[in-house]
């Protein structure tokens, strides 16, 4: 191994020992020590306890900022002790800290003490979905009227392409009335596991990521459409929910409504 | 003698480009010559700062700065990320790309900091090599920038200034100096930091960082959250007496102020570059064009 190499893996070995939150093993602080060089001023200690209390605090950073309401949900101490534990468990291997949270509701779901509170990992995972939203391609969206053009013999055969902002959220608590609660300062909700919920996601045309509840019947609709179903098969799909008069107009009113927010980029025929 | 100029025209007075001050960067379209981006911050695939970006290129000349390419690193050149940063910048039509002389991560761990290198002819060789790489793939010289360190290591055989011109001139790139970051290592180094600047070759240096650091006595850590301070200022105006009318920018990363605060800033460097190389130099007399009908 290169003298350069060396050092790298040492250096890096003890900050990843420092931010394990354990004391550090004295040889991987040692082999680090006997490569740094003794100067006036500051001890070699100190030196290196410089990068390791800027590697934690940077990696916390990140978590703040992307996860800012389930922070104000968690508190001081509990979102230290996440942050803590995401940071030693979970070292970045991005270019970009965009992704280094990518895997936190993963961690949350799993650990001993917050996998007991799984609203936590809700949470979590509702805000990275936001993310995902916020940053997802720009591409130009349909309107109503390139369904309506279509001969009525063709729309059975249509299928949709959806914005590449969309995206679907499932969760079995209130963790999005809990975010939306503490987003507007008032006093969340006491955590509620009665029943399954779903939520759309997606970023409008001026570029605010927003979000709406799903009625069961809604998300099998769009989670069909996503999935490649055409307009006859969702038709179908909906008499599992409506009378065959209802079903049809049901339909059609969803596929207005999404229009309308911008979610289809195409209306296509089958593959 | 000196070597002949391998650098730019200037491009004068510049900022880095923050997430706060997008709108009002469109909406006043202030006086500031040029803005810096900070590449990762641009590496998704659409959204509101695509959307910036897109608008504030066609009204100002940008260059892209990146954190991440890791140039010291024993790992394998992350080509990823060179695609990614070549597409970025078919997009942006940036005026230069540039990056650090450090090392960010190994075994493909990234420590998002910017850890110091030994300086020793071994890492002047593989830098070296890598930046050629990098260059050859983007089709560009691109510049490196001396970063801030708080230790050094026992098998370092040259100072800072050794090794940053010794890169520069086997990897034929160009530098960003900056002017804050030899100020903080020469307070953590205990070396002059005139001497620095005395000694980089002038024929590479197209760019300048100004930036703030925090002082905690014993030790300065670059933490740009501050005003450029009064010590960082002369030595800002020792480094235009040696280098000329290089295009400067100011950086701001956290505690970042309204976004006319960090004009004043830019006013004070202005006066600097007037007061130092004249009223005509190109670095300060930039008339703005107009159109007469």
């Amino acid at each position: 191994m290169s003298q350069l190499r060396e050092i790298q893996q040492q250096f890096m070995d003890y900050l990843l020992a420092s931010a394990a939150q354990t004391p550090v093993a004295e040889t991987i602080e040692k082999s680090f020590s006997d490569k740094v060089a003794e100067q006036g001023g500051v001890g070699r200690d100190i030196r290196m306890q410089i990068y390791a209390n800027a590697y934690r605090i940077r990696l916390t950073e990140v978590l703040d900022t992307d996860h800012e309401i389930l922070g104000l949900y968690l508190g001081d101490d509990l979102f230290a002790r996440m942050a803590n534990g995401y940071i030693a468990h979970q070292p970045s291997r991005f270019t970009s800290l965009r992704q280094f949270a990518d895997a936190l509701p993963d961690y949350l779901a799993s650990d001993a003490f917050f996998s007991q509170y799984p609203i936590i990992s809700d949470i979590a995972r509702f805000e990275r979905r936001l993310l995902n939203s916020f940053d997802a391609k720009d591409e130009r969206r349909a309107s109503f009227a390139a369904l309506q053009s279509l001969p009525a013999d063709a729309w059975p055969y249509r299928q949709l392409r959806f914005h590449p902002s969309v995206q679907l959220f499932e969760c079995a608590s209130n963790a999005v009335e809990t975010w939306q609660a503490l987003k507007h300062q008032q006093v969340p909700p006491a955590p509620d596991y009665q029943g399954k919920r779903a939520w759309l996601l997606w970023r409008g045309e001026s570029r605010l990521t927003e979000f709406i509840s799903l009625a069961e019947y809604q998300l099998t609709l769009i989670q069909g459409f996503i999935h490649g179903a055409n307009i006859a098969e969702q038709c179908e799909l909906m008499l599992n929910f409506f009378a065959p008069e209802e079903a049809m107009q049901q339909l059609l009113q969803a596929l207005q409504a999404w229009f309308q927010l911008g979610l289809i980029l195409s209306v296509q025929p089958n593959d | 003698m000196d070597k002949q100029s391998l650098t730019h025209p200037t491009l004068g007075f510049g900022l880095g480009l923050r997430t706060q001050h997008f709108e009002h960067v469109l909406r006043h379209q202030p006086e500031v010559d040029w803005f810096e981006i900070l590449s990762e911050n641009f590496m998704v695939a659409g959204g509101k700062p695509r959307y910036y970006l897109s608008e504030i290129a066609e009204r100002y000349p940008l260059v892209m700065h990146g954190v991440s390419l890791s140039i010291g690193s024993t790992d394998p050149l992350n080509m990823d990320y060179l695609k990614a940063l070549k597409q970025l910048a078919n997009e942006v039509q940036p005026q230069w790309i540039s990056d650090h002389i450090c090392w960010t991560s190994i075994h493909g761990i990234n420590s998002h900091d910017l850890l110091p290198l030994p300086y020793t002819e071994e890492t002047v060789k593989h830098v070296a090599e890598r930046i050629g790489i990098v260059q050859d793939f983007l089709g560009r010289r691109i510049l490196m920038e001396n970063v801030s360190s708080y230790l050094s290591y026992q098998d370092s055989t040259m100072n800072e200034w050794q090794f940053v011109n010794a890169v520069a001139e086997e990897a034929d790139c160009l530098l960003l100096l900056d002017i804050n970051n030899i100020y903080v290592s020469a307070r953590n180094h205990q070396f002059p930091p005139e001497d620095y600047l005395l000694q980089v070759a002038p024929n590479r240096v197209q760019q300048f960082h100004l930036a703030g650091h925090s002082d905690y006595g014993d030790y300065v850590i670059d933490t740009h959250d501050h005003d450029v301070c009064p010590s960082v200022w002369e030595l800002y105006r020792r480094a235009l007496t040696r280098f000329g009318g290089v295009s400067t920018m100011i950086e701001r990363d956290a505690n970042i102020p309204e976004f006319d605060a960090l004009e004043a800033e830019l006013a004070i460097a202005r006066n600097i570059a007037r007061t130092t190389l004249g009223e005509s130099h190109p670095l300060v007399y930039r008339p703005r064009q107009e159109t007469v009908v």
